[in-house]
């Protein structure tokens, strides 16, 4: 191992982790005035939540198609495929950051805005001041899970073949792979060593980021928010925020003396009336594009393939059945593994002060860097004790990892944020553990299990893709299942049948988008309906 | 550094004592100790001559922010205050049904409590409270988050309601900063001020209920109380020899 070697693993993963970072802060910016146009304007706000929560259900491998046939042959040369790896990790990583946003910028408290509107800040002064800084804490909530995301998805997205072509870019996942290709295993831990060592100090760094946002831009006291708009559970703290603010704002900006009432009257109306042209343009905008990239796909299709994708219905049927059973059993440990644990160390400080920061650091640790290893090492006795089954162990345990995380994550702030009140409740009637869960806990969680359960349940097909279909994993090992949705879409891909692989992740897609609206979003409104712990506390 | 200390509070039989002080001072933390939620740094919790190192159903608390489960009806946030008992379902189901009638919520069983006022909701964490066969009643400032036409209504009921024939209720601990509410509903008040707190006054209330405050005799408890909450050199640590 050469000194030369490890700078080259260093600055592999700097690279790396900037890819990531440039997305996220991409996604962060954007989100801003995403969030403000569509506050602004109901017509934009009804087709850009729409979309994000359509897209926040479609699992990231569907996406995998359409980057390759945008970006690698469309643009193609090494700036189509460097461009295709950030936006894989940019849909990753962008439908969270932005609805959390946009549920931030909904529920700044009305006193804040009239603040706001009280010493007349024009749109970069009232966003700068108000809207950005309440938005902080939600952020920082969300950047833990979401650069774990990042980071399993980008270690896979780095290097990947298509047909005869291999593209890769560079950064630690093409390196690990690369070494785990010839076989050279110690440099390949070295490479994961060195990765995880960065993703643990930026996941540390994160923890105290969150911790500080909260601080610094929480609401200081408790005051009415007017909540508008849906409320979002994914990863997001206490909906409280920048009070503190509004202190500062009235001791740096002078009271006007007098209000020209007419001349400013006039001045809102034309002010109003831009933001509500240019959000129709832009909806519309965003409505024809997907309309005219839809119609020209279908067009440049031709009939005899559309025959032949059609034919294969019945086969993906069996696959996606198959693969929702994976995904079920993936779901279910996660769920029992994020009750049990996640409810052990909310309610024990000093086993939650060491496990929560090594389970993060874990998370961000990208599961198909090191995955090789680890079945290096366990294969002979994995294989001697699940014989035929020793595959679907291996599959199942990779979704487990990379996915076990969203549920816990979300359980476990349930948890801490189960107002203090039924804690005493609970402590007072002496209920046993079973009674807590039944009565309590579990109902009062329950929005957060839902949103845990979506992520878990999105990321799990991530696992599956990769660990369905893994050819040499290790030693001239394949590992792999002998159905699976993914596996098609894989099998597909890899021998270059992009019409097959673009086929079945869009039939992929509309059963994952059909379930989310019947499944996981009637669970949600159940949920907002009924089942918001904060709502059981009486203040006036 | 303590906050309070040489505090010294007894309840008895079918007494209903209050715990005021100026804001901050550490009511709603002493009433915990009381309750065993807070375990004290000194001294101790007796209950009926048996030590409380931790929270029990023998001394139920009521909180100042109206606590109820939104995914329980009425009936079933009361039934969960018999969870501990044991009992069987239909013996569940008559007791919270009794409670429920004696707060005056008969008829509504089935409703959640988004579905009701405030006042409402607090009748049903009296209940709730009651159902589990308290000895002591702890309540944390109960009327602080209703409006005064309902608070006024509440607490010219809640005596009757806790030392009602139906209940096992032995003596009741109310920490207000409301002082008429106190003067109307107490047989003592103790008086906590100074850093740490001490209890600086005891004041016995010796008026017939209900009370009026526009009996001359009220206004000159107030008087007393308003004393006793303004600075002053005089500590009692422990009760005042009446």
């Amino acid at each position: 191992m050469s000194i030369s070697l490890l700078i080259a693993m260093i600055l592999a993963s700097m690279v790396t982790i900037g890819r990531v970072w440039l997305t996220i802060l991409f996604s962060i910016v954007s989100g801003w005035f995403l969030a403000y146009a569509s506050i602004k304007n109901r017509i934009f706000e009804n087709i850009y939540v729409s979309l994000i929560e359509v897209f926040e259900s479609v699992p990231v491998f569907s996406f995998f198609p359409v980057i390759l046939i945008f970006f690698v042959y469309d643009i193609g040369g090494s700036l189509g495929v460097e461009l295709a790896v950030l936006f894989l990790v940019f849909t990753a990583v962008v439908w969270n950051i932005w609805i959390g946003q946009y549920q931030a910028f909904k529920t700044v408290p009305q006193d804040l805005l009239e603040v706001a509107e009280n010493y007349r800040l024009k749109f970069w002064g009232i966003l700068s001041k108000v809207y950005i800084p309440f938005s902080i804490p939600r952020i920082a909530a969300n950047l833990i899970p979401s650069f774990a995301d990042a980071m399993f998805y980008i270690t896979v997205s780095e290097v990947f073949a298509v047909g005869i072509h291999t593209y890769q870019v560079f950064g630690i996942g093409t390196v690990i792979a690369n070494f785990v290709a010839s076989g050279n295993y110690f440099d390949a831990l070295i490479g994961v060593i060195v990765i995880g060592i960065f993703t643990t100090v930026i996941t540390l760094l994160l923890r105290d980021f969150s911790k500080y946002a909260v601080e610094k831009y929480g609401l200081d006291t408790e005051i009415t928010v007017k909540k508008r708009g849906r409320i979002h559970f994914g990863y997001t703290t206490r909906l409280t925020n920048s009070l503190s603010y509004t202190t500062k704002l009235s001791k740096v900006f002078p009271t006007p003396v007098r209000l020209r009432r007419s001349v400013e009257e006039e001045e809102e109306k034309e002010h109003r009336q831009l933001w509500k042209v240019s959000g129709i343009l832009t909806g519309t905008i965003i409505l024809v594009l997907i309309l005219y990239g839809a119609i020209r796909t279908i067009l440049s299709v031709p009939p005899y393939t559309w025959g032949y994708l059609i034919s294969t219905i019945p086969e993906d049927l069996i696959a996606i059945g198959v693969d929702y059973l994976r995904v079920a059993i993936i779901a279910v440990i996660s769920l029992v593994f994020a009750i049990f644990v996640g409810y052990y160390i909310a309610t024990h400080e000093r086993a939650e002060k060491i496990v929560v920061p090594i389970i993060q650091a874990y998370a961000a640790l990208p599961a198909p860097a090191y995955f090789p290893l680890l079945f290096l090492v366990t294969i002979s006795f994995i294989s001697k004790i699940f014989g035929p089954f020793t595959n679907e162990i291996y599959v199942l345990f990779l979704g487990f990892i990379s996915t076990f995380y969203y549920v816990f994550y979300s359980f476990w702030m349930g948890v801490k944020n189960l107002p203090q009140q039924y804690w005493e409740i609970m402590k007072n009637y002496d209920l046993n553990f079973l009674q807590k869960l039944r009565y309590i806990i579990l109902p009062g969680t329950f929005p957060y299990i839902i949103a845990g359960m979506s992520s878990t349940i999105n990321s799990a097909w991530g696992g599956l893709a990769i660990a369905e279909y893994w050819p040499n994993i290790v030693q001239n090992y394949n590992l792999g299942v002998r159905t699976g949705l993914m596996k098609t879409i894989d099998v597909a891909i890899a021998t270059g049948n992009i019409a097959l692989a673009s086929w079945v992740s869009l039939f992929f897609g509309i059963i994952v988008i059909i379930y989310s609206i019947f499944f996981t979003r009637k669970l949600m409104d159940l949920a907002r309906k009924k089942y918001i712990a904060e709502e059981g506390i009486y203040l006036v | 550094m303590f906050v309070f200390k040489g505090v010294n509070i007894a309840a008895y039989d079918k007494e209903l004592i209050a715990i005021v002080g100026p804001s901050g001072i550490g009511k709603s933390t002493l009433l915990r100790v009381l309750g065993g939620f807070v375990p004290p740094k000194e001294g101790e919790v007796r209950l009926m001559g048996k030590k409380i190192t931790r929270p029990t159903p023998k001394i139920a608390l009521i909180h100042q922010s109206i606590a109820t489960f939104p995914w329980m009806t009425a009936l079933e946030n009361v039934k969960l205050g018999l969870k501990h008992r044991k009992l069987p379902k239909e013996e569940e189901d008559k007791i919270a049904r009794k409670m429920l009638e004696l707060v005056g919520l008969s008829g509504f069983e089935n409703f959640y409590p988004k579905q009701l006022s405030g006042g409402m909701r607090q009748r049903i964490a009296i209940a709730r409270a009651l159902a589990a066969e308290p000895i002591v009643l702890l309540m944390d400032e109960p009327f602080s988050h209703l409006d005064e036409l309902t608070a006024e209504g509440l607490r010219q009921e809640i005596y009757q309601m806790i030392f009602s024939p139906e209940t096992n209720l032995r003596a009741a601990v109310l920490v207000s900063h409301n002082l008429n509410e106190v003067i109307e509903l107490s047989d003592r008040i103790y008086v906590l001020n100074g850093s740490p707190a001490t209890v600086v006054d005891v004041i016995k209330i010796e008026m017939e209920r209900p009370r009026d405050p526009r009996d001359p005799q009220f206004a000159k408890y107030l008087d007393e109380l308003y004393k006793s909450l303004t600075p002053t050199k005089k500590k009692l640590n422990g009760e005042r020899k009446e």
